[in-house]
């Protein structure tokens, strides 16, 4: 181990200071870098970077799509935060984030402590959690809609345990739709989160968990003491990936309730969607794009505070 | 260096996209010059954006054969990639000759000068004479495209559309119900008969946008026609906050309560509606003419259609109507014989086809060999129209009616909301757009 430290840190030293004394060189390769990465970093700029700042431009702007923009100056942005439409709508995607990224973490770290070891069949398991990942939303919404309705499994599997009482057309009910809408999220990122996770314990020392067992300590204290802070990266990223997921949903809402019944499950996405296409209100509906990309930074960075390392 | 050239290559693209979707012209309507009946002899080749089809493919067809010079190419998107977009290909530097209209997607068009005011072909070709004129009506729009109803002609109507009521003759005998009701008050004890049979009489689909047809059939029904054509059309000062609005909406809340509509309906989309009904599970279904072919091909003679009844004998017949209709590009090089398409709609071969996709066809007099379901929403079509009492859907008002409406149908079903909040919701969204 040493020895392949100390030899890698000799061979970088003489590359380096002829760099140093040559800086001529070092330029043209630099240039020589940026000529490869160029088609790259046109193709991201063009359609990833540039279309981001355009929405930021479009927010300040009066346009239908058609006839001359006029500038709007912050009246966008009033609209947004005047609208008695909003503050529901986020409020909705604050609570799927329960469904979307707390609950499936949590599922995710139960399965990977009680699968860690390695069980028979662990491929098959990870294949079935991992399905509706790969599976598109907009298809599977509309199977859930099937699944929620009135006579669906859902409702018949209820009734065959003898909860026939309880059964409604969940989608449909004002005071369920949201949960209900909820849990499939729970569904489609519970299996993300799980493979995150279980990629992720491999690659703790095993030796550890023999100096827990040798103290004496359980599977719960192994799981506290070791694998918990050995995932913390895995957690971050599971986590940022589906508070993401919840804030920024639209497709699976779109296409189950569309924001129904009695608006008890509209999203930002969905108001963008009905701002831009339906009112063609170009001008507000990128303002509220902005606000809503705002609202992911502070939470993704909320997220990264609390899960740091403290030093 | 060339890294910088590709750097400036990016950002001139970038620039071009931006220009491309920033702004185009805006100089208000425009209006055809050197307006003709007389057609090319040579080759032309039209193109048209369409979302509908049927009727449109088979009119296409049906034209050609009665102009062979004249090749029309269709385009054909589905439905909610149509409307967003329509416009921006409308506006863009090669548009299609001919588009299908949505005035939701569309009324933009009107003042950015995109669309021709077809005034001088109406003229030239007597339109008047040869459209039902409720039917030109909701095509007209003023200058800045907020009234409707008046002003310019923007687009010709290709195919007719009616609401009214499917309904299960074999469920509907059943309860001991012999005719269609001729009021109100006869199909609410029809309806109440049907429930006492077990079985709940409307199926109904207010997930979507289906839910609001029953407030709207409820509304045409006891409301005053005049009052609510203003409404729609966007007549300063027109309200909907009515007593009869407001009866309807009771109505709708009273009916979910007495268990006439599906309890989870909430949560049942339009095309779970349709089959709910052709399965036999609901006795009437509120829809448009556009599901005839379907109900009839389900459920045969068992199927029969009747207009929502009057609440007082004898009153017009009034039922909320739109059409297929069709928009010519005001960037168009051959706007002589895309009006001769349009005029063809008219035309009794154009009858035909629009009659035999499930339209109701423009020509209201033509002689149709109709049989079943489809027939009987033949006759009661020629009824509202004899009446001149196709009205425009409520959706038609501003761009997020339909949001509002869909919605407050939802809330008014579940009770959570009263119908004056249903009301006040449609009208503060009037108000937005056309204050």
């Amino acid at each position: 181990m040493t020895d392949v430290a100390v030899r890698s840190g000799r061979s970088v030293r003489p590359e380096r200071t002829p760099a140093r004394r040559r800086p001529k060189r070092r330029v043209g390769r630099r240039l020589h870098g940026l000529v490869y990465l160029a088609p790259a970093l046109a193709v991201y700029v063009l359609f990833a970077i540039w279309p981001a700042i355009h929405t930021v431009y479009l927010s300040f702007l009066e346009w239908d799509g058609i006839l001359p923009a006029v500038p709007a100056g912050f009246s966008n942005y009033v609209t947004v935060f005047t609208d008695p439409t909003l503050g529901p709508a986020l409020w909705h995607a604050i609570v799927l984030i329960l469904f979307f990224a707390v609950i499936p973490c949590a599922f995710g770290l139960l399965m990977t402590a009680l699968l860690q070891g390695g069980v028979r069949g662990m491929t098959a398991y990870r294949m079935i959690f991992f399905l509706p990942q790969v599976l598109p939303l907009v298809a599977v919404g509309i199977t859930w809609r099937w699944m929620y309705s009135d006579g669906g499994l859902v409702n018949r599997g209820l009734e065959l345990i003898g909860l026939g009482s309880v059964t409604r057309a969940w989608l449909g009910d004002y005071d369920t739709a949201l949960v209900a809408l909820g849990l499939i999220g729970t569904w489609a990122m519970s299996g993300l989160c799980m493979v995150l996770f279980l990629s992720g314990v491999q690659k703790v020392d095993v030796a550890l968990y023999e100096a827990v067992a040798l103290d004496g300590g359980g599977p719960v204290r192994k799981f506290f003491t070791v694998t918990l802070p050995a995932l913390r990266g895995e957690v971050t990223i599971a986590s940022v990936i589906t508070t993401i997921a919840a804030l920024a949903s639209f497709d699976f809402v779109f296409v189950t309730t569309n924001g129904g019944p009695v608006n008890q499950t509209t999203v930002p996405g969905l108001l963008v969607y009905r701002l831009a296409f339906n009112e063609a209100d170009i001008g507000t509906a990128s303002a509220l794009a902005v606000v809503l990309t705002l609202v992911v930074i502070v939470f993704v960075t909320a997220i990264r505070l609390i899960t740091r390392e403290r030093s | 260096m060339r890294t910088r050239f590709l750097r400036l290559g990016s950002v001139a693209a970038a620039v071009l996209l931006a220009a491309g979707c920033a702004e185009t012209g805006g100089s208000g309507p425009a209006a055809p010059k050197d307006v003709s009946k007389e057609l090319s002899s040579e080759k032309v080749t039209l193109t048209l954006a369409y979302t509908d089809d049927p009727p449109v493919k088979a009119l296409i067809e049906a034209f050609q054969d009665k102009h062979p010079n004249i090749t029309i190419k269709g385009q054909q998107t589905p439905f909610s990639d149509y409307v967003k977009s329509i416009k921006l290909s409308m506006a863009s530097d090669e548009p299609p000759d001919i588009a299908e209209y949505n005035p939701g997607a569309m009324r933009s068009l009107v003042p950015g000068g995109l669309i021709y005011d077809l005034a001088p072909y109406e003229e030239l070709y007597g339109w008047q004479d040869g459209f039902p004129s409720s039917s030109l009506e909701v095509l007209r729009s003023d200058a800045k495209a907020k009234e409707y109803g008046t002003g310019g002609l923007y687009a010709v109507p290709g195919a007719l559309s009616v609401l009214g009521v499917f309904y299960n003759k074999q469920l509907v005998s059943a309860a001991g119900i012999t005719q269609p009701p001729a009021t109100l008050a006869e199909f609410e004890q029809n309806l109440a008969a049907v429930k006492g049979t077990g079985t709940t009489p409307f199926s109904l689909g207010s997930l979507q946008v289906g839910g609001f047809q029953l407030w709207n059939a409820l509304n045409n029904s006891l409301g005053d026609e005049q009052q609510y054509r203003d409404w729609v059309y966007g007549k300063s000062g027109a309200t909907i906050e009515t007593d009869s609005a407001k009866q309807a909406a009771q109505k709708v809340a009273d009916w979910a309560g007495a268990g006439y509509v599906p309890e989870s309906a909430n949560a049942i989309a339009d095309t779970d509606a349709l089959a709910n009904f052709t399965q036999g599970k609901n006795a009437y279904f509120i829809t448009g003419n556009w599901y005839a072919a379907t109900i009839a091909e389900a459920m045969g003679d068992n199927a029969g259609f009747f207009l929502f009844p009057t609440a007082k004998q004898g009153n017009p017949a009034v039922a909320s109507g739109a059409s297929v209709a069709f928009s010519i590009s005001s960037k168009t090089k051959h706007p002589n014989e895309a009006a001769a398409f349009l005029d063809f709609m008219r035309s009794p071969e154009a009858a035909k086809v629009q009659f035999e996709s499930g339209f109701m066809p423009v020509d209201t007099s033509a002689d149709l060999q109709a049989t079943g379901v489809t027939a009987e929403v033949t006759t009661e079509f020629a009824k509202v129209v004899a009446d001149n009492g196709i009205v425009p859907f409520p959706d038609f008002a501003s761009p997020n009616m339909i949001d509002r409406l869909t919605s407050g149908v939802q809330g008014l079903v579940s009770k959570q909301m009263t119908p004056d909040q249903f009301l006040a919701s449609l009208q503060e969204s009037w108000t937005e757009h056309h204050d």
